[in-house]
């Protein structure tokens, strides 16, 4: 009887310093599991590190080692930090939940970017190092293989993964549906903000040829040049670099227009009437609206860009429900399956003993019997074996049914090997797999298979 | 010789323009799949995947339909051009549209310009259907006629393609404008969508100024068979096609002079292409000769 349990803290239980603490590298995961291993015997473990988060995923046999305190205990002793320091950003889970929670981890539910494909990944990869310490084994292999699948499911069928949630992807965003290339574009930047730096940084990713920074302060200007391996320009100088821009980020603190319509006039014919995105997200504004209405200039406001992000923010709700209506039936198809695992062994021992009693006693009696006929023997045994099925029927029945939340399989086959003293065998025999193996009678999720 | 179609020959040619309608309807379908899948909590890739597939076999039906068409009109006549009247004409001019649509769909795809081109295309087979009953033509007598014919008909696919790329140029600058556009639905770059239609209007141009200068010859042969008359000069027919020529001459310019570029050029393909379909529909009221 294997029971799971997680112990963990993310981007939403506990602050970056606590985090980072905690945080395992590559080289230190494997130590970390060969430790674990070592420590608790037996015990299978699957270490889960991210910037966001660090879990730590374990299947024991039930009332074995760890528990809670002793993982607490472990995570302090590996890195040489107080439990106290990060005890109470913990969270703990298990079976079922743990179960919930790694798949909804696996389909980007629980990340801080909802729809983030970078989880699946990672998820992966603490996976395979689980795999190659030899430390995923029974329960957790066929878990976490289940949890890359409904992550990939949940990728391919809903529309999580479609859509940002920033102004300053949006913007990126948009810049696409403009451009194709941008090796040979210049984003200028009026103003040296903490957005601006935002927006510049998701333009910096898209390998943009040139980068101007202008500010009127030009150490504050120098520095986000520097920053981004751009160019600081002056401020005086605005209307020429204007000319040379194909997207501009601006986002001083001017209380007027920076930008008009105006001096756009006269600088359209120098640029050449290349098309222009103007992405003005200050407060209050820098480009004056009628510039938008120029013909090839893209202007966005903030409240533009802030709108796009509500609208997939609504329609991922949408996705968020399909997504979470996938996990849940997985969650479910998984516990079936794990309890069937669980349970077909004990089942079986069950009746094992009880036949045998049975056909033991049957003997003694048949001793007694010297006349007996075949015929009239082979009824008593018939007799025996049909009692001993009708009396073991009901009780099995409401073990097969067991699962709930009132009540857990794992207690009534806790109490059955004791009342019965079936004696657990080997219970890895039965649900035992090992990576890449097909789990027998575990579904594949759907549009997977 | 030329050769009325059959009933049986326009029976496929309303055939294929069902499979055309039924398959641009699967395509905007998909789009309405994508969005409200989610909504309805179930699978919103299967569904997508679904009409994708669907409306791709009702296209390839279509194609396969053009080209049973073509191929019975042929052997019918027991030619194996399939310029020489107005119903095969017309009816190849579909059948290359929607082949040069599935080679861009498939090597750079680029959502919405089947929303442009599958109009055309049924636009055409209904011409044909019209047209090639009532009003049969004979074109290719000469080896000037075939050219120009030829470099006509070439011209007009390729003005066909830029203009659905200029029109869908004209709906995602639209969008972006008024801010209505959701970015990743996957209709291209509004750059990459001037190349093409700059591409597309460059390579019809050439072909068109060579069937303009065939037709000139062709007209101007002294004992060719001038179609047009000797009062050719004042043929709609010409006039149009000089204006959709002087109009794709200014999207051409637009690398020169910057002030066509975007949104201009485009809108200029389109008006072009309409000249051009204006052009076609001009034919079909001509004497024959």
């Amino acid at each position: 009887m294997q029971r799971l349990l997680l112990l963990g803290l993310n981007h939403t239980t506990a602050p970056l310093e606590v985090r980072e603490k905690l945080a395992f590298g590559v080289k230190q995961r494997g130590e970390a599991l060969a430790s674990f291993a070592r420590r608790f015997p037996g015990c299978e473990a699957v270490v889960l590190s991210t910037c966001n988060r660090v879990e730590l995923y374990i299947a024991r046999q039930a009332h074995g080692h760890p528990r809670v305190e002793e993982m607490v205990e472990f995570l302090a002793e590996f890195h040489q930090v107080p439990a106290a320091s990060f005890q109470d950003h913990l969270y703990q889970k298990a079976n079922e939940l743990v179960v919930d929670h790694l798949f909804k981890v696996t389909a980007s539910l629980d990340s801080m970017v909802l729809g983030e494909t970078q989880i699946l990944g990672q998820v992966r990869e603490a996976y395979e190092a689980a795999c190659q310490a030899s430390a995923a084994g029974a329960l957790l292999n066929p878990l976490f293989q289940r949890a890359i699948a409904v992550g990939k499911q949940v990728m391919h069928e809903t529309a999580l993964n479609e859509g940002r949630l920033s102004v300053a992807s949006v913007a990126v965003d948009y810049a696409r549906n403009i451009f194709e290339h941008f090796r040979d574009k210049t984003v200028l930047s009026i103003g040296a903000g903490k957005m601006s730096q935002l927006v510049l940084q998701g333009f910096v990713g898209l390998s943009v040829g040139q980068l101007l920074v202008c500010n009127r302060d030009a150490l504050k200007a120098q520095g986000l040049a520097d920053k981004f391996q751009g160019q600081a320009v002056g401020f005086d100088k605005l209307a020429a670099h204007l000319v040379a821009a194909d997207i501009v980020v601006s986002s001083t603190g001017a209380p007027h227009p920076i930008i008009t319509r105006r001096l756009f006039e006269t600088i359209r014919r120098q640029r050449r009437y290349r098309p222009l995105f103007l992405i003005d997200i200050a407060v209050p504004r820098d480009v004056e609206p009628a510039v938008g209405e120029i013909d090839n200039v893209y202007l966005y406001n903030l409240d533009d860009l802030q709108q796009v992000v509500a609208t997939t923010q609504s329609q991922r709700k949408d996705a968020v429900a399909a997504a979470n209506a996938i996990v849940t039936r997985q969650v479910g198809e998984f516990a079936a399956w794990n309890r069937q695992r669980e349970l077909g062994p004990a089942i079986h021992r069950l009746y094992s003993r009880y036949h045998q009693i049975a056909q033991d006693e049957l003997a003694r009696t048949l001793n007694k019997l010297p006349n007996i006929q075949e015929g009239e023997k082979a009824h008593l045994e018939d007799l025996a074996r049909r009692i001993v099925n009708k009396l073991l029927h009901d009780p099995v029945q409401v073990l097969r049914e067991s699962g709930g939340a009132h009540t857990p399989a794992t207690q009534y086959l806790h109490a059955l090997d004791k009342l019965f003293l079936l004696g657990a065998g080997d219970e890895r025999e039965e649900g035992a797999a090992s990576p890449g193996e097909e789990h027998r009678g575990l579904p594949k999720p759907d549009g997977l298979a | 010789m030329p050769d009325i179609p059959s009933a049986g020959q326009l029976a496929l040619v309303f055939a294929a323009i069902f499979a055309f309608v039924v398959g641009g309807g699967m395509s905007l379908l998909r789009l309405r799949a994508e969005r409200l899948a989610p909504s309805r909590g179930e699978p919103g890739g299967r569904r997508s995947e679904a009409l994708r597939v669907f409306s791709k076999v009702c296209v390839c039906a279509g194609v396969l339909l053009c080209a049973g068409v073509l191929a019975w009109h042929g052997i019918s006549r027991g030619t194996w051009r399939p310029l020489e009247d107005n119903f095969e004409a017309l009816v190849s001019l579909a059948f290359l549209l929607t082949l040069f649509v599935a080679y861009i769909q498939r090597s750079h795809p680029l959502r919405g310009l089947d929303w442009f081109i599958m109009p055309i295309v049924v636009l055409l087979l209904i011409l044909a259907a019209v047209f090639g009953r009532t009003k049969p033509h004979a074109y290719l007598d000469t080896t000037w006629s075939l050219v120009h014919v030829t470099a006509s008909f070439g011209g007009f696919v390729l003005f066909a393609i830029a203009g659905s790329v200029g029109g869908l140029y004209l709906y995602v600058n639209r969008r972006l404008r008024s801010k209505r556009l959701v970015p990743g639905q996957g209709f291209g770059s509004l750059e990459r969508l001037e190349h093409l239609t700059l591409v597309f209007v460059t390579l019809g141009f050439a072909l068109l100024t060579v069937g303009l200068v065939t037709g000139l010859v062709r007209v101007l042969e002294p004992h060719g068979r001038n179609s047009l008359g000797p009062e050719w000069y004042r043929n709609a027919k010409v006039w149009l096609t000089f204006i959709a020529w002087v109009v794709y001459a200014l999207v051409l310019h637009s690398p020169i002079n910057p002030a066509f570029r975007g949104k201009r050029m485009a809108f200029l393909s389109v008006l072009g292409f309409m000249l051009m379909i204006g052009t076609f529909v001009a034919v079909q009221f001509m004497p024959t000769r």
